[in-house]
């Protein structure tokens, strides 16, 4: 194991944590940045760093089709490749199973994948994976799983359940490098309650330092959702990070705080920054809007980051639709709001306050009182009081 | 802003030749001078390509302080006004301390087409198509986003055009100086006057004079 763990501060099901890796050290809870290709797209290190990023994420697949694995081993890892000096993860390939289905076949051997370079076919095992992520050499690693939209029914979920906890011990023996690179489980299942709980079994017999719940954030209903995570965070050791893969809106990481969770990554924040979407408390703002054009405001008054101190509103419409330096100023005012986001979870746990600030964060964001039901039902099962952000139901 | 020879040409007959200068941007500011020649950082909308302000101030110093803007970019929006109520485009992109030199063209987004120049304005080629821009449309654009430096609109012609056409776009320029200078609330203080003329030394030299 090359982690160390620490809880310094809980509220119930929540915890905040200090978590300790190769490269360094981390504040849970905690969102990390989708960099697929080895960089956040319009940012550079030096302004991540800035904004407080503490991990990114690479992508295997990716990565490995361009600019190829064995690269990026001779040039020092992806750390010294992408000059990033603090903490990385890299993904095993496995979503790609999902949003490149057309392209993929699935055996038990592992995944054939038509290359979208070449057209060649990419076959992608357990083994493969992992040595593809030991020549990155990210401070986290994930198992190849086999992954199904929660979307779908019947014994396939089961199929890739077990497919995935057979992988797992595949990953496991192909690692060379525990001593540096934290390999994480990630459970499946699907939304069926016993197969994920069988997963979960299986993967803390393995004793891994960290566990991922995966297979979610992929359309399924946001009451499944919630029980999903709450289901594993329950189970999931306590003194093991615990990772929501695919997630997300800031509503969804705030809940699944509630519930136990501690690591989240999306590319929601940079890609909805490239459409002209900016992350704000009360929600989104679209700076497309021809309502935008003459606002004097910047995005979001409350926001200190180098986008909010010195653009406003109209400026930052007149570039969306005609410039990248748009994308470029909404994504990292974006990835702000994000870094703030998992900066204020971990403050407000540690400081004895998480029921007050989520109080705060659903009154901005549903001035109304119109908190969806999911969310009530999950904070109750977290429970946290949030009745007084919640309008009467009429008689 | 003041402008010195620093180093002139050296030797008889050497008006005219590579000279050492230093441009001093002034306003306050504790900028050293600018040695010149010097290269005006192209922007779009205000800003260099792909560099923010923070990543701006990276790059060498005193140099980077020098801007291009071109007017052009701003005819769809912001609109003047809401430009003039943000304060010019110096606090519009966040670069207070910097200096704009603001001329029509580009060589990306706004190229002067001289096919669609007529006695009305000066025509470009930009993304959304070809604008034609008049000295009054031009100087609102100036009055509001407020360049330290300006260039009065040019009827740039190509080297090829007949000497008629050549003559008539040395006229449309000088009338379009006299348009846009008296609109300019400074009268010429901070304006830069195109010259045009082709490839007739001549005419060079008479516009300049």
């Amino acid at each position: 194991m090359a982690l160390q763990f620490e809880v310094v501060g809980r509220f119930n099901r929540a915890r905040a944590s200090k978590l300790t890796l190769p490269h360094y050290v981390v504040q849970t809870p905690m969102f990390m940045p989708v960099g697929t290709q080895g960089t956040i797209k319009g940012l550079t290190n030096s302004q991540l760093e800035d904004i407080g990023c503490q991990i990114i994420l690479g992508n295997t697949y990716h990565l490995a089709l361009r600019p190829g694995a064995e690269l990026i081993d001779e040039l020092g890892g992806l750390h010294k490749f992408m000059n990033w000096k603090r903490g990385l993860l890299t993904d095993s390939g496995g979503f790609q199973m999902v949003s490149l289905l057309h392209l993929a076949d699935i055996t038990e051997e592992g995944v054939t994948f038509q290359s979208p370079v070449d057209g060649k076919p990419m076959l992608l095992t357990p083994e493969e994976s992992i040595q593809i992520q030991n020549k990155i050499g990210a401070d986290i690693i994930m198992a190849l799983d086999d992954v199904v939209r929660t979307t779908i029914t019947g014994p396939r979920i089961e199929e890739a359940m077990y497919r995935t906890l057979r992988w797992m011990d595949r990953c496991i023996a192909a690692h060379k490098r525990p001593d540096a690179q934290n390999l994480f489980g990630i459970v499946q299942g699907g939304l069926d309650p016993v197969l994920r709980d069988i997963c979960v079994r299986g993967l803390v017999e393995r004793n891994l330092p960290g566990y991922a719940i995966g297979g979610l954030a992929g359309g399924e209903d946001k009451d499944s959702f919630w029980r999903v995570v709450a289901q594993c965070t329950a189970a999931l050791p306590e003194d093991k990070p615990r990772y929501v893969m695919g997630v997300g809106y800031p509503l969804d990481i705030v809940v699944c705080s509630a519930l136990g969770a501690d690591m989240y990554d999306c590319v929601y924040p940079t890609r909805t920054a490239r459409f002209g979407t900016a992350l704000v408390p009360e929600g989104v703002l679209k700076l497309k809007h021809n309502a935008m054009a003459s606002d004097e405001r910047p995005i979001d008054s409350t926001c200190s980051c180098m986008v909010c101190k010195n653009y406003t509103r109209a400026y930052i419409h007149s570039l969306v639709t005609r410039d990248a330096m748009g994308s470029q100023l909404l994504s990292y005012h974006n990835l702000s709001y994000m870094m703030r986001l998992s900066k204020d979870l971990h403050m407000s746990i540690v400081e004895g306050r998480f029921p007050e600030y989520v109080r705060g964060f659903l009154r901005t964001q549903f001035p109304k009182g119109d908190v969806p039901q999911w969310v009530c039902n999950a904070m109750e099962v977290a429970g946290i009081d949030i009745s007084s952000c919640c309008a009467p139901v009429p008689v | 802003m003041r402008f010195v020879v620093t180093k002139p040409s050296a030797g008889a007959g050497a008006a005219g030749k590579a000279r050492l200068g230093a441009l001093y941007l002034g306003g306050g500011g504790a900028a050293p001078p600018i040695e010149t020649p010097a290269l005006v950082v192209p922007t779009r909308r205000g800003l260099p390509s792909f560099i923010s302000r923070d990543l701006l101030d990276r790059l060498p110093y005193p140099d980077s302080l020098l801007l291009h803007l071109s007017p052009i970019h701003f005819i769809e929006c912001p609109s003047t006004r809401t430009i003039k109520n943000i304060g010019g485009v110096h606090e519009m992109v966040g670069l207070q301390d910097h200096f704009f030199i603001a001329s029509p063209g580009d060589s990306v987004e706004s190229l002067p087409e001289h096919g669609g120049t007529n006695k009305i304005g000066a025509a470009f080629e930009t993304p959304s198509g070809r604008r034609l821009i008049n000295p009054k449309d031009y100087m609102d654009i100036i009055s509001s986003t407020r360049p330290n430096l300006w260039a009065s609109i040019a009827d740039e012609v190509p080297a090829w055009v007949t000497e008629k056409r050549n003559r008539l776009s040395i006229d449309r320029t000088l009338k379009w100086l006299d348009d846009c200078l008296s609109l300019d609330q400074e009268k010429g203080a901070s304006t830069l006057g195109a010259v045009v003329g082709g490839p007739n030394i001549e005419h060079r030299k008479k516009m300049c004079n």
